[in-house]
Protein backbone atom coordinates (compact mmCIF):
# COMPACT_ATOMS: atom_id res chain seq x y z
CA UNK A 1 0.00 0.00 0.00
CA UNK A 2 2.79 2.68 0.67
CA UNK A 3 4.52 2.21 -2.97
CA UNK A 4 6.16 5.34 -3.04
CA UNK A 5 8.52 5.53 -0.53
CA UNK A 6 8.33 9.45 -0.16
CA UNK A 7 4.65 8.57 1.78
CA UNK A 8 5.13 8.62 5.60
CA UNK A 9 2.88 5.97 7.03
CA UNK A 10 -0.01 7.01 8.51
CA UNK A 11 -1.71 5.86 11.66
CA UNK A 12 -5.36 6.48 12.08
CA UNK A 13 -5.30 9.74 9.21
CA UNK A 14 -2.15 11.31 10.80
CA UNK A 15 0.80 11.33 8.76
CA UNK A 16 3.63 10.68 10.97
CA UNK A 17 4.99 14.06 10.74
CA UNK A 18 1.17 15.09 12.20
CA UNK A 19 1.68 12.59 14.74
CA UNK A 20 5.06 13.43 16.30
CA UNK A 21 4.24 16.81 16.79
CA UNK A 22 -0.04 16.53 17.94
CA UNK A 23 1.80 13.91 20.09
CA UNK A 24 4.87 15.86 22.02
CA UNK A 25 2.42 18.44 22.36
CA UNK A 26 -0.39 15.91 24.56
CA UNK A 27 2.42 14.60 26.20
CA UNK A 28 4.06 18.11 27.41
CA UNK A 29 0.51 19.38 27.98
CA UNK A 30 -0.42 16.29 30.70
CA UNK A 31 3.26 16.73 32.25
CA UNK A 32 3.00 20.32 32.62
CA UNK A 33 -0.73 20.29 34.24
CA UNK A 34 1.12 17.42 36.66
CA UNK A 35 4.03 19.67 37.56
CA UNK A 36 4.42 19.91 41.50
CA UNK A 37 0.78 19.52 41.86
CA UNK A 38 -0.86 17.61 44.64
CA UNK A 39 -3.29 15.68 41.88
CA UNK A 40 -6.53 16.17 41.31
CA UNK A 41 -8.96 16.39 44.64
CA UNK A 42 -10.93 13.33 43.59
CA UNK A 43 -8.48 11.40 44.09
CA UNK A 44 -8.09 12.26 47.96
CA UNK A 45 -10.88 9.14 48.61
CA UNK A 46 -8.65 7.14 46.58
CA UNK A 47 -5.57 7.75 48.93
CA UNK A 48 -7.38 7.24 52.03
CA UNK A 49 -8.75 3.94 50.73
CA UNK A 50 -5.13 3.24 49.96
CA UNK A 51 -3.81 4.09 53.37
CA UNK A 52 -7.04 2.18 55.28
CA UNK A 53 -5.15 -1.05 53.25
CA UNK A 54 -1.67 0.03 54.12
CA UNK A 55 -2.39 0.50 57.46
CA UNK A 56 -4.29 -3.14 57.90
CA UNK A 57 -1.03 -4.71 55.94
CA UNK A 58 1.42 -2.62 58.27
CA UNK A 59 -0.29 -4.15 61.25
CA UNK A 60 -0.43 -7.46 59.70
CA UNK A 61 3.56 -7.33 58.94
CA UNK A 62 4.23 -5.77 62.35
CA UNK A 63 6.58 -8.70 64.58
CA UNK A 64 7.17 -7.96 68.72
CA UNK A 65 10.37 -9.87 67.49
CA UNK A 66 11.39 -7.60 65.12
CA UNK A 67 14.07 -5.65 66.14
CA UNK A 68 15.51 -2.31 64.95
CA UNK A 69 19.86 -3.15 64.74
CA UNK A 70 22.73 -0.02 64.35
CA UNK A 71 24.30 -1.34 61.28
CA UNK A 72 28.41 -2.23 62.07
CA UNK A 73 30.57 1.21 61.30
CA UNK A 74 27.32 3.19 61.81
CA UNK A 75 28.74 6.54 63.63
CA UNK A 76 26.09 8.35 65.93
CA UNK A 77 24.48 11.57 64.78
CA UNK A 78 25.46 13.21 68.23
CA UNK A 79 25.11 17.09 68.10
CA UNK A 80 24.11 16.15 64.32
CA UNK A 81 20.63 15.31 65.99
CA UNK A 82 18.15 18.09 64.45
CA UNK A 83 15.71 19.64 66.80
CA UNK A 84 12.43 19.49 66.07
CA UNK A 85 9.10 20.82 68.06
CA UNK A 86 6.18 22.65 67.09
CA UNK A 87 5.48 26.15 69.51
CA UNK A 88 7.88 28.80 68.48
CA UNK A 89 10.32 28.65 70.63
CA UNK A 90 12.15 25.39 72.45
CA UNK A 91 9.64 24.08 75.06
CA UNK A 92 11.09 24.40 78.41
CA UNK A 93 8.81 23.09 81.59
CA UNK A 94 8.53 26.19 83.60
CA UNK A 95 8.40 24.48 87.48
CA UNK A 96 7.24 27.84 89.21
CA UNK A 97 4.24 28.73 87.13
CA UNK A 98 3.36 24.81 86.81
CA UNK A 99 5.24 22.96 89.73
CA UNK A 100 7.06 19.78 89.25
CA UNK A 101 6.88 17.91 86.03
CA UNK A 102 5.34 14.68 86.56
CA UNK A 103 4.35 11.90 83.65
CA UNK A 104 0.63 10.78 84.01
CA UNK A 105 -0.33 7.55 82.80
CA UNK A 106 -4.16 7.17 82.70
CA UNK A 107 -7.06 6.44 80.71
CA UNK A 108 -8.04 2.69 80.13
CA UNK A 109 -5.72 1.47 83.81
CA UNK A 110 -7.06 0.06 86.54
CA UNK A 111 -3.77 1.68 88.66
CA UNK A 112 -3.52 5.10 87.29
CA UNK A 113 -0.32 6.86 87.98
CA UNK A 114 1.72 10.06 88.77
CA UNK A 115 5.51 9.37 87.77
CA UNK A 116 7.94 12.66 88.71
CA UNK A 117 11.29 12.47 86.64
CA UNK A 118 13.05 10.81 90.14
CA UNK A 119 10.37 7.90 90.01
CA UNK A 120 10.95 7.19 86.23
CA UNK A 121 14.92 7.05 87.27
CA UNK A 122 14.03 4.57 89.77
CA UNK A 123 12.58 2.17 87.80
CA UNK A 124 14.45 -0.07 85.46
CA UNK A 125 16.68 1.33 83.12
CA UNK A 126 17.39 0.62 79.75
CA UNK A 127 19.64 1.82 76.93
CA UNK A 128 19.04 1.04 73.34
CA UNK A 129 21.40 2.20 70.52
CA UNK A 130 18.94 2.38 67.79
CA UNK A 131 18.22 4.24 64.55
CA UNK A 132 15.82 7.28 63.93
CA UNK A 133 13.82 7.29 61.13
CA UNK A 134 12.74 10.70 60.10
CA UNK A 135 9.68 10.59 57.50
CA UNK A 136 11.60 12.93 55.67
CA UNK A 137 14.19 10.64 54.86
CA UNK A 138 17.37 10.90 56.94
CA UNK A 139 18.33 8.37 59.70
CA UNK A 140 20.71 9.12 62.87
CA UNK A 141 22.09 7.17 65.67
CA UNK A 142 21.42 7.50 69.14
CA UNK A 143 21.41 6.04 72.16
CA UNK A 144 18.04 6.41 74.30
CA UNK A 145 17.93 5.69 78.21
CA UNK A 146 15.30 5.42 79.69
CA UNK A 147 12.09 3.02 80.92
CA UNK A 148 10.81 0.46 78.84
CA UNK A 149 6.77 1.03 77.64
CA UNK A 150 5.72 -2.45 78.70
CA UNK A 151 7.17 -1.49 82.41
CA UNK A 152 4.69 1.43 83.11
CA UNK A 153 1.81 -0.42 81.28
CA UNK A 154 2.38 -2.87 83.66
CA UNK A 155 2.34 -0.09 86.28
CA UNK A 156 -0.90 0.73 85.47
CA UNK A 157 -2.32 -2.21 84.74
CA UNK A 158 -3.31 -1.51 81.26
CA UNK A 159 -7.02 -2.65 80.72
CA UNK A 160 -7.24 -5.31 77.71
CA UNK A 161 -9.28 -3.36 75.87
CA UNK A 162 -6.92 -0.08 75.53
CA UNK A 163 -6.31 -1.01 71.86
CA UNK A 164 -4.85 2.71 71.55
CA UNK A 165 -2.18 4.68 73.60
CA UNK A 166 -1.82 8.73 73.21
CA UNK A 167 1.30 10.29 74.07
CA UNK A 168 0.68 14.11 74.40
CA UNK A 169 3.24 16.96 75.42
CA UNK A 170 3.81 20.49 76.49
CA UNK A 171 4.86 21.56 73.38
CA UNK A 172 1.58 23.30 72.26
CA UNK A 173 -0.51 20.74 71.62
CA UNK A 174 1.31 18.08 69.94
CA UNK A 175 0.48 14.75 70.25
CA UNK A 176 0.39 11.45 68.82
CA UNK A 177 -1.56 8.00 69.15
CA UNK A 178 -0.42 4.84 68.22
CA UNK A 179 -1.46 1.32 68.16
CA UNK A 180 -0.86 -0.52 71.45
CA UNK A 181 1.40 -3.71 69.73
CA UNK A 182 4.09 -0.80 68.22
CA UNK A 183 3.64 0.64 71.98
CA UNK A 184 4.62 -2.66 73.68
CA UNK A 185 7.58 -3.24 71.14
CA UNK A 186 10.44 -3.83 73.41
CA UNK A 187 12.78 -1.23 71.75
CA UNK A 188 9.62 1.34 72.91
CA UNK A 189 10.95 3.24 75.54
CA UNK A 190 9.72 6.62 77.87
CA UNK A 191 13.29 8.49 77.46
CA UNK A 192 15.05 10.66 79.84
CA UNK A 193 19.14 10.38 78.37
CA UNK A 194 20.50 10.84 75.37
CA UNK A 195 23.97 9.34 74.87
CA UNK A 196 24.71 9.33 78.00
CA UNK A 197 23.48 12.69 79.19
CA UNK A 198 20.32 14.18 81.04
CA UNK A 199 17.96 14.82 77.77
CA UNK A 200 18.16 18.56 76.62
CA UNK A 201 15.35 20.82 75.88
CA UNK A 202 16.15 20.58 72.51
CA UNK A 203 15.19 17.12 72.46
CA UNK A 204 12.11 16.95 74.05
CA UNK A 205 13.35 16.87 78.01
CA UNK A 206 12.63 15.55 80.64
CA UNK A 207 11.11 12.46 79.28
CA UNK A 208 9.99 11.47 75.67
CA UNK A 209 8.38 8.53 74.23
CA UNK A 210 11.24 6.70 71.79
CA UNK A 211 11.38 3.95 69.50
CA UNK A 212 12.85 3.07 65.77
CA UNK A 213 9.80 1.01 65.05
CA UNK A 214 8.45 4.57 64.67
CA UNK A 215 9.12 7.13 61.98
CA UNK A 216 10.22 10.54 63.93
CA UNK A 217 6.81 12.95 64.05
CA UNK A 218 5.29 9.91 65.72
CA UNK A 219 7.61 9.73 69.19
CA UNK A 220 6.14 12.28 71.17
CA UNK A 221 8.53 14.94 72.83
CA UNK A 222 8.18 17.17 75.99
CA UNK A 223 5.78 13.83 77.49
CA UNK A 224 2.89 14.70 79.44
CA UNK A 225 0.70 11.93 79.30
CA UNK A 226 0.06 8.54 78.36
CA UNK A 227 -3.25 7.87 77.83
CA UNK A 228 -4.60 4.48 77.09
CA UNK A 229 -7.66 4.53 74.50
CA UNK A 230 -10.18 1.82 72.89
CA UNK A 231 -10.08 4.17 69.89
CA UNK A 232 -7.08 5.75 68.15
CA UNK A 233 -7.31 9.76 68.62
CA UNK A 234 -4.81 10.99 65.87
CA UNK A 235 -2.08 13.15 66.32
CA UNK A 236 -0.51 16.51 65.21
CA UNK A 237 1.14 15.48 62.02
CA UNK A 238 -1.16 12.90 61.45
CA UNK A 239 -4.10 15.43 61.80
CA UNK A 240 -2.47 17.26 59.27
CA UNK A 241 -2.14 14.54 56.69
CA UNK A 242 0.67 12.45 57.20
CA UNK A 243 -0.15 8.63 57.62
CA UNK A 244 -0.90 7.83 61.06
CA UNK A 245 0.30 4.51 61.32
CA UNK A 246 4.01 5.88 60.29
CA UNK A 247 5.70 2.53 61.23
CA UNK A 248 8.91 1.36 60.02
CA UNK B 1 6.00 6.95 40.90
CA UNK B 2 8.82 8.88 40.04
CA UNK B 3 7.20 12.68 40.56
CA UNK B 4 6.07 12.04 43.90
CA UNK B 5 9.68 9.92 44.72
CA UNK B 6 11.04 13.07 44.16
CA UNK B 7 9.14 14.92 46.16
CA UNK B 8 9.79 12.69 48.79
CA UNK B 9 13.45 13.04 48.42
CA UNK B 10 13.38 16.49 48.52
CA UNK B 11 12.72 16.96 51.97
CA UNK B 12 15.85 15.51 52.78
CA UNK B 13 17.50 15.58 49.66
CA UNK B 14 20.86 13.89 50.68
CA UNK B 15 21.79 10.20 51.76
CA UNK B 16 24.08 10.55 54.28
CA UNK B 17 23.46 9.39 58.15
CA UNK B 18 23.22 12.47 60.41
CA UNK B 19 26.76 12.58 61.54
CA UNK B 20 28.36 11.31 58.59
CA UNK B 21 29.22 12.14 54.56
CA UNK B 22 28.28 9.61 51.66
CA UNK B 23 30.60 8.98 49.25
CA UNK B 24 28.55 8.02 46.35
CA UNK B 25 26.21 10.97 45.38
CA UNK B 26 27.56 14.60 43.83
CA UNK B 27 24.17 16.50 44.33
CA UNK B 28 23.97 15.83 48.17
CA UNK B 29 21.43 18.48 49.60
CA UNK B 30 20.63 19.97 46.40
CA UNK B 31 17.12 19.64 46.05
CA UNK B 32 15.34 18.12 42.98
CA UNK B 33 13.76 20.68 40.65
CA UNK B 34 9.92 21.25 41.84
CA UNK B 35 8.69 20.83 38.14
CA UNK B 36 9.76 17.34 38.42
CA UNK B 37 7.52 16.49 41.59
CA UNK B 38 4.54 15.25 41.87
CA UNK B 39 2.45 15.06 45.33
CA UNK B 40 2.54 19.00 45.95
CA UNK B 41 4.44 18.24 49.86
CA UNK B 42 5.91 15.43 51.13
CA UNK B 43 2.80 14.02 52.83
CA UNK B 44 0.89 14.06 49.68
CA UNK B 45 3.54 12.67 47.93
CA UNK B 46 4.09 9.94 50.21
CA UNK B 47 0.08 8.91 50.02
CA UNK B 48 0.55 8.65 46.21
CA UNK B 49 3.82 7.10 46.09
CA UNK B 50 2.31 4.17 48.89
CA UNK B 51 -0.84 3.94 46.85
CA UNK B 52 0.40 3.64 43.30
CA UNK B 53 3.46 1.34 44.47
CA UNK B 54 0.41 -1.08 44.37
CA UNK B 55 -0.68 -0.69 40.71
CA UNK B 56 3.51 -0.68 39.95
CA UNK B 57 3.27 -3.92 41.45
CA UNK B 58 0.44 -5.82 39.71
CA UNK B 59 1.19 -4.04 36.24
CA UNK B 60 4.69 -5.31 36.95
CA UNK B 61 3.11 -9.21 37.64
CA UNK B 62 0.58 -8.80 35.05
CA UNK B 63 3.13 -8.05 32.59
CA UNK B 64 5.63 -10.88 33.84
CA UNK B 65 2.34 -13.21 33.60
CA UNK B 66 1.63 -12.29 30.09
CA UNK B 67 5.28 -12.09 28.88
CA UNK B 68 5.46 -16.20 30.49
CA UNK B 69 2.70 -17.40 29.37
CA UNK B 70 2.73 -15.80 25.76
CA UNK B 71 6.87 -17.46 25.83
CA UNK B 72 8.21 -13.74 24.51
CA UNK B 73 10.45 -14.43 27.51
CA UNK B 74 12.66 -16.42 25.29
CA UNK B 75 13.10 -13.22 23.10
CA UNK B 76 14.47 -11.23 26.37
CA UNK B 77 16.91 -13.71 27.35
CA UNK B 78 20.52 -12.17 27.62
CA UNK B 79 22.72 -14.42 25.11
CA UNK B 80 26.66 -14.23 24.71
CA UNK B 81 27.34 -11.39 22.49
CA UNK B 82 24.73 -9.18 23.10
CA UNK B 83 27.05 -6.76 24.71
CA UNK B 84 29.29 -5.97 21.91
CA UNK B 85 26.42 -6.61 19.13
CA UNK B 86 24.52 -3.86 21.04
CA UNK B 87 27.80 -1.77 21.32
CA UNK B 88 27.36 -2.35 17.53
CA UNK B 89 24.07 -0.58 17.36
CA UNK B 90 25.58 2.34 19.26
CA UNK B 91 28.48 2.62 16.48
CA UNK B 92 25.85 2.49 13.45
CA UNK B 93 23.72 5.31 15.48
CA UNK B 94 26.58 7.51 16.04
CA UNK B 95 27.29 6.81 12.01
CA UNK B 96 30.58 5.07 13.25
CA UNK B 97 29.39 2.09 11.48
CA UNK B 98 27.44 2.27 8.33
CA UNK B 99 25.49 -0.81 7.78
CA UNK B 100 22.48 -1.72 10.47
CA UNK B 101 23.36 -4.77 12.70
CA UNK B 102 21.07 -7.81 12.29
CA UNK B 103 17.64 -6.42 13.41
CA UNK B 104 15.74 -9.49 13.94
CA UNK B 105 12.57 -8.99 16.29
CA UNK B 106 14.96 -7.00 18.45
CA UNK B 107 18.50 -5.69 18.11
CA UNK B 108 20.77 -6.59 20.65
CA UNK B 109 19.99 -3.13 21.93
CA UNK B 110 16.90 -2.99 22.16
CA UNK B 111 16.89 -6.66 24.13
CA UNK B 112 19.44 -5.24 26.39
CA UNK B 113 16.94 -2.83 27.26
CA UNK B 114 13.94 -4.34 27.19
CA UNK B 115 15.90 -7.41 29.53
CA UNK B 116 17.14 -4.84 32.27
CA UNK B 117 13.63 -2.86 32.48
CA UNK B 118 11.54 -5.13 34.07
CA UNK B 119 14.83 -6.11 36.39
CA UNK B 120 15.54 -2.21 37.36
CA UNK B 121 11.75 -2.26 37.91
CA UNK B 122 11.89 -5.16 40.27
CA UNK B 123 14.55 -3.52 42.03
CA UNK B 124 13.19 -0.19 42.59
CA UNK B 125 9.78 -2.62 43.98
CA UNK B 126 11.99 -4.01 46.27
CA UNK B 127 14.48 -1.59 47.33
CA UNK B 128 10.98 0.31 48.45
CA UNK B 129 9.55 -2.90 50.45
CA UNK B 130 13.64 -1.97 52.72
CA UNK B 131 12.90 1.56 52.98
CA UNK B 132 8.88 1.24 53.82
CA UNK B 133 9.81 -1.18 56.53
CA UNK B 134 13.57 -1.11 57.75
CA UNK B 135 12.87 -2.68 61.20
CA UNK B 136 9.65 -4.98 60.11
CA UNK B 137 11.65 -6.55 57.41
CA UNK B 138 15.15 -5.54 58.45
CA UNK B 139 16.86 -9.14 56.98
CA UNK B 140 15.37 -7.09 53.33
CA UNK B 141 17.13 -3.97 54.05
CA UNK B 142 20.45 -5.51 55.19
CA UNK B 143 20.35 -7.34 51.68
CA UNK B 144 21.01 -3.87 49.90
CA UNK B 145 23.34 -2.59 52.80
CA UNK B 146 21.11 -0.96 55.24
CA UNK B 147 18.52 1.73 54.94
CA UNK B 148 21.04 4.17 53.64
CA UNK B 149 22.14 2.02 50.93
CA UNK B 150 18.62 0.52 50.07
CA UNK B 151 17.34 3.88 49.74
CA UNK B 152 20.00 4.73 47.42
CA UNK B 153 20.06 1.99 45.17
CA UNK B 154 15.69 2.34 45.07
CA UNK B 155 16.96 5.92 43.89
CA UNK B 156 19.86 4.56 41.20
CA UNK B 157 16.68 1.90 40.03
CA UNK B 158 14.48 5.13 39.41
CA UNK B 159 17.56 6.62 37.71
CA UNK B 160 17.88 3.52 35.32
CA UNK B 161 14.36 3.26 34.82
CA UNK B 162 13.93 6.92 33.37
CA UNK B 163 16.96 6.53 31.48
CA UNK B 164 15.91 3.52 29.67
CA UNK B 165 12.36 4.47 29.39
CA UNK B 166 13.20 7.95 28.29
CA UNK B 167 15.70 6.72 25.21
CA UNK B 168 12.94 4.44 24.57
CA UNK B 169 10.20 6.36 23.87
CA UNK B 170 12.78 8.82 21.75
CA UNK B 171 14.09 5.72 19.91
CA UNK B 172 10.09 5.23 19.49
CA UNK B 173 9.08 8.22 18.19
CA UNK B 174 12.82 9.08 15.94
CA UNK B 175 12.87 5.44 14.48
CA UNK B 176 9.84 3.69 14.37
CA UNK B 177 6.59 5.80 15.06
CA UNK B 178 4.30 3.44 13.25
CA UNK B 179 5.16 1.02 16.28
CA UNK B 180 3.61 3.06 18.65
CA UNK B 181 0.10 1.42 18.13
CA UNK B 182 1.78 -2.06 18.64
CA UNK B 183 3.27 -1.00 22.31
CA UNK B 184 -0.94 -0.23 22.88
CA UNK B 185 -2.22 -3.26 21.25
CA UNK B 186 0.67 -5.58 20.59
CA UNK B 187 0.21 -5.37 16.93
CA UNK B 188 2.86 -5.66 14.39
CA UNK B 189 2.81 -5.36 10.86
CA UNK B 190 6.68 -5.15 9.49
CA UNK B 191 5.90 -4.72 5.73
CA UNK B 192 4.08 -1.38 7.29
CA UNK B 193 7.79 0.07 8.03
CA UNK B 194 10.44 -1.85 6.64
CA UNK B 195 13.15 0.24 6.09
CA UNK B 196 12.14 2.49 9.53
CA UNK B 197 13.44 -0.47 11.60
CA UNK B 198 16.60 -0.79 10.02
CA UNK B 199 17.38 3.57 9.88
CA UNK B 200 19.02 5.93 11.93
CA UNK B 201 16.99 8.13 14.67
CA UNK B 202 15.25 10.80 12.24
CA UNK B 203 16.33 9.10 8.98
CA UNK B 204 12.66 9.95 7.32
CA UNK B 205 13.06 13.45 8.31
CA UNK B 206 16.76 13.73 6.27
CA UNK B 207 16.78 14.47 2.46
CA UNK B 208 16.19 11.06 0.39
CA UNK B 209 19.02 9.31 -1.23
CA UNK B 210 19.06 9.64 -5.04
CA UNK B 211 17.80 5.88 -5.62
CA UNK B 212 14.44 6.33 -3.04
CA UNK B 213 13.70 9.57 -5.13
CA UNK B 214 13.25 9.55 -8.64
CA UNK B 215 14.01 12.53 -9.85
CA UNK B 216 11.58 14.12 -13.01
CA UNK B 217 13.34 14.00 -16.05
CA UNK B 218 15.73 17.03 -16.77
CA UNK B 219 13.78 19.14 -18.93
CA UNK B 220 15.83 19.67 -22.13
CA UNK B 221 16.77 23.01 -23.50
Amino acid sequence: MNSDPRKFVSINGLDRRDFLIQGSGLVSAALLAACDSRGPKSADKLLKYAERKNLAVERKLFRHTSMDVVQGGAHDAGNKLPSYFIAPTVPVWDESARGTWALEVSGLVGNPVRLTLQDLQKLPQVSNRVNHYCVEGWTAVETWTGVPFTDLARLARVDPQAQFVDFQSFDDDYHESWDIESAMHKQTVVAYGLDGKMLEPAHGAPARVYSPIKLGYKNTKYLTKIVFMPRMNGGYWSDQGYEWYGGT
Amino acid sequence: MVGSGLRIFNAYPAFARKGEMFCCYPFEHKAIPAWLTFGGWLGGARHWHFAMMWVLVVNGLVYLTFIYLHGEWRDLVPRKGDIRDSWQMVKFYTFKRKDHPHQGKHNALQKTTYFLLPVFGALAVVTGIAIWKPVQLAPLTAVFGGYVWARYWHFIAMLAIVILSVVHVFMVFAVDPYSITSMITGNYDPSLSPEARNARPFYHLFPRRATATPSPPPETT
